[in-house]
């Protein structure tokens, strides 16, 4: 290990996160996002800094809550809450009632970001609306998360969000996915979603990146302000070069399935055990990966000798047979090493020869790397047990990310944050639940 | 309009946003680094007005200027480096020389953020790493984005792009058909959300910074990002001891939303409670909607004609839409989410605009990305105070420059050698 690594290592091991300060503390986030991930994941990663995150959850619990692919649940709860319900207090309380309503408004009123998911004119019309809680609270951020976004001709539309519809608008499985060859499409040659949710992570993390520039700008100002994500936009934000080639050439970007129109090879190929990745799309790197197939005469075939040559949709073809020759017959591993085995000894343009086992999710959990990174915790939790969850991504010398908590029950934190956040007594709460407003 | 609508309409206005103040105005970001996950990162954080002076090799400068979609060049740019690089001062200076290091040091002093995606260790070993740079400047703010992280097993030298995430994460073996190979996806996903995690700690870290003064040093692996994003996968794993299977384009957990061929395209319909489901179902004519009754719904209609059918019956549905749909759609051009800027060097180019549209302090495109070493004259001689001569000597020993005469590099033809428009204040215009 280098002198760098060894400090950096030391600096940021996620292990010793909890004997240092957060980034955000004293930061207090109310969130309301019934049936919706999108905006937990804004809610998450702020709380991952430090905000204390309150959720609020109608008296029967989150509709998220019943999310469950292939049906499971654990003690009642979907798996897609529970992989993001971190860090969070639980409270209950019914926006259907008046006095729901008017603790909603107490409790945002002590808030310094709101999050809400349910429409600026549902809030409006409940009396929620970010003109009714900042006239209250004028320093107050109010994260608005939607499918069209809050204003523009389409911010009318009758949607209710979801991944899907932030995906579809988004662009992304426009350019996924094999093309059609040779008349009609078969099923698979569509466009493809991503199979995660990712269009409902871009949203929640653009709607927490504008919260923290909101705040930045609160903290030389005093004032608060709307931010407005649009989920249709927010991955959008990723799709390459879509609007400056429609504007510079008039062309937009296509479903290429293995091949890419600006740089290749840049594919996954098919190896003894799976597939792997491989990427050498400069001249110099071409070359190299070349000599590593045992062909270097290549580098100078006409078809290959350039970067435009090598981006012609007949020549990746060829290309890609060429390539799956040599990987047929070695694991990703093997590519792995004998790559590594030749880059090592070149430096600069040459030695971009990446490549990486296009892994299963069980294959990802068995590489010691993760564990070691701190990437995956095994959190313990008093209703779930332990949950397997994915860490905050980021290692932090001075305020690092951490999970303080696990998912809880639908009001779990109801007699704390009722009784110290807004000073009622037992009586109070217990009669509030007697009358199903929390 | 409902009255929120109204206010909402008037509080966005893209007519009074040039007037309004940005939220990251005397934040200074310090560039050093190539392709998109880092050049992105800084780019998030200028179009809210973080001051980002990008750094890159004189001559050729950052190798993306020359991926180039089926080899176009646009005024002698590549309209695939435009998007992660606006609202930038580009100089061009060799690090590798003591000269060029002193150089990148003296703006390091002045800077608040430095974000780089060069290999682990590289700018520790060029004496411009986070532990040489905060020892004069110790509030500052060091994002150090790579493929497998700053430390660690995986981390020694080993390269990374964006489909190498996508790859390792698992992300990839979760997207696809049953049945058929996995699918990388068609856009450097793993770069651009990398860019965005990468900038919220960035924010994260100026917030603490705020506080106590101290900056620190923010270690993001590209393939860590996307493993925090596939939401239940691994807990599925753990529990299941199973894999997550490839879905093709239903979302199991809300069946039977998903993507559907219809008779203009393709059309995202979903249903993501009961009242959904019930209302499609309805209008499919079934008891329980399936996927095969949505798509022979489907099948013989338009994309916006299944798009009105939901808005009357209950359902949600929107268009799959493409770059060309994008390009013309008046609602994201209201929003400035098509941004339709008038640059001082390139003239009329429109691009994406920020994602998160704020009230009061709205991001903006100011400028586009220019040729290497386009502001040199700016940062040396007004940041760093160097004369004119002392920057010639600079130039001449190659320790500063500017552009390659090759498309990619060089400015637009009869463009005068440097910022001819000097006078002209880059700014925004509609």
């Amino acid at each position: 290990m280098s002198g760098f690594e060894e400090w950096a290592k030391e600096a940021t091991y996620p292990k010793n996160a909890e004997e240092k300060p957060e980034a955000l503390p004293g930061v207090r986030l109310l969130e309301l996002s019934p049936g919706h991930f999108g905006g937990m994941v804004a809610a998450s990663v702020l709380g991952e800094f430090g905000a204390e995150v309150i959720k609020v959850e109608p008296p029967g619990g989150d509709p998220a809550r019943s999310f469950a692919p292939e049906g499971i649940t654990i003690a009642g709860t979907g798996l897609p809450f529970l992989s993001e319900a971190r860090n969070r207090k639980f409270v209950t309380l019914s926006l259907e009632t008046e006095e729901g309503r008017g603790i909603f408004r107490r409790l945002a009123a002590t808030s310094d970001v709101v999050v809400e998911t349910v429409g600026c004119t549902r809030m409006d019309s409940l009396g929620l609306g970010y003109e009714a809680l900042s006239r209250e609270n004028k320093a107050l951020v109010y994260l608005t998360l939607s499918t069209y976004g809050a204003f523009g001709p389409d911010a009318g539309r009758r949607v209710t969000d979801s991944d899907i519809l932030c995906q579809a608008l988004s662009g992304v499985p426009y350019v996924t996915g094999d093309p059609e060859e040779n008349g009609p499409g078969r099923d698979y040659q569509v466009p493809t979603r991503t199979g995660n949710w990712h269009g409902w992570f871009a949203q929640g993390l653009w709607g927490a990146f504008g919260v923290l520039v909101a705040l930045a700008h609160r903290a030389a100002t005093g004032k608060g302000q709307v931010v407005d994500v649009a989920g249709a936009e927010a991955m959008m934000k990723f799709v390459d070069y879509n609007i400056t080639w429609m504007h510079t050439a008039g062309r937009e970007r296509q479903r290429t399935g293995r091949f890419d129109p600006a740089v290749f090879p840049y594919t996954y190929i098919r190896c003894k055990d799976g597939y792997t990745f491989i990427a050498a799309y400069n001249n110099e790197a071409f070359e190299s990966l070349m000599h590593i197939i045992g062909r270097p005469e290549l580098a100078n075939d006409p078809r290959f000798c350039t970067g435009p040559d090598r981006t012609r949709i007949e020549n990746e073809k060829d290309l890609h047979a060429i390539l799956e020759e040599w990987s047929g017959s070695r694991t990703a591993e093997e590519i792995l090493r004998e790559i590594e085995e030749y880059t090592s000894k070149k430096s600069g343009h040459g030695a971009a020869v990446v490549t990486g086992r296009v892994n299963r999710p069980l294959e990802t959990l068995s590489e010691e790397n993760w564990w070691e990174r701190g990437c995956f915790s095994r959190v313990a939790g008093t209703v779930y047990g332990g949950l397997l969850l994915a860490a905050p991504p980021w290692k932090m010398s001075g305020t690092p990310p951490r999970i303080r908590s696990v998912c809880r029950k639908p009001g779990a934190d109801n007699d704390e944050v009722y009784s110290t956040r807004l000073g009622m007594t037992g009586e109070e709460i217990i009669s509030l639940h007697a009358r199903g407003v929390l | 309009m409902t009255g929120s609508q109204g206010f909402f309409e008037r509080a966005f206005s893209l007519a009074s946003l040039p007037s309004k103040p940005e939220a990251l105005r005397g934040i200074r970001v310090l560039e050093l680094a190539t392709r998109i996950f880092g050049p992105a990162t800084a780019d998030y954080l200028g179009e809210f007005g973080a001051e980002v002076i990008k750094v890159e090799l004189p001559g050729t400068g950052d190798l993306m200027r020359y991926v180039a979609p089926e080899g176009f060049y646009w005024q002698e740019i590549s309209p695939a480096f435009l998007p992660q690089n606006r609202n930038k001062l580009h100089v061009g200076v060799d690090v590798r020389l003591p000269e060029g290091r002193d150089l990148f040091t003296r703006i390091a002093e002045k800077s608040d953020v430095v974000v780089e995606n060069l290999r682990a260790g590289t700018m520790d070993r060029w004496g411009i790493g986070y532990r040489q740079l905060t020892e004069n400047n110790p509030g500052l703010v060091y994002a150090a984005n790579s493929g497998f992280g700053q430390w660690g097993p995986y981390a020694k030298g080993r390269a990374s792009y964006d489909a190498t995430a996508q790859a390792v994460s698992g992300m990839s073996a979760i997207t696809g058909f049953p049945g058929h190979p996995p699918v990388r996806v068609g856009l450097w996903i793993g770069d651009f959300t990398g860019s965005l995690f990468s900038a919220i700690a960035i924010l994260a870290a100026l917030a603490a910074r705020r506080r106590t003064g101290e900056g620190q040093l923010i270690d993001l692996a590209q393939a860590e990002a996307l493993i925090r994003a596939l939401d239940w996968t691994w807990l599925y794993a753990d529990i299941t001891g199973r894999d997550r299977e490839r879905a093709g384009n239903r979302d199991v957990t809300f069946p039977p939303s998903g993507i559907y061929r219809c008779a203009d395209g393709f059309v995202a319909v979903s249903a993501r409670d009961e009242a959904e489901r019930a209302a499609l179902a309805n209008t499919l004519g079934v008891s329980t909607a399936t996927a095969e009754a949505v798509a022979s719904f489907a099948a013989p209609r338009t994309r916006a004609e299944i798009v009105r059918a939901g808005e009357e019956a209950g359902f949600s549905a929107a268009p799959v839409q493409g770059g060309r749909d994008q390009y013309h759609n008046p609602h994201l051009r209201a929003r400035g989410t098509v941004w339709e800027l008038d640059d001082p060097l390139y003239g009329r180019i429109d691009e994406f605009g920020p994602v998160p549209k704020l009230s009061e302090s709205p991001g903006r495109i100011k400028w586009t990305a220019k040729p290497v070493g386009y502001h040199n004259e700016e940062v040396f001689g007004g940041l760093l105070g160097l004369s004119g001569e002392e920057r010639e000597e600079l130039e001449r020993k190659k320790v500063i420059g500017q552009w390659a005469d090759v498309p990619g590099s060089r400015p637009p033809r009869g463009a005068a050698a440097g910022p001819a428009d000097r006078g002209k204040k880059e700014g925004t215009s509609r």
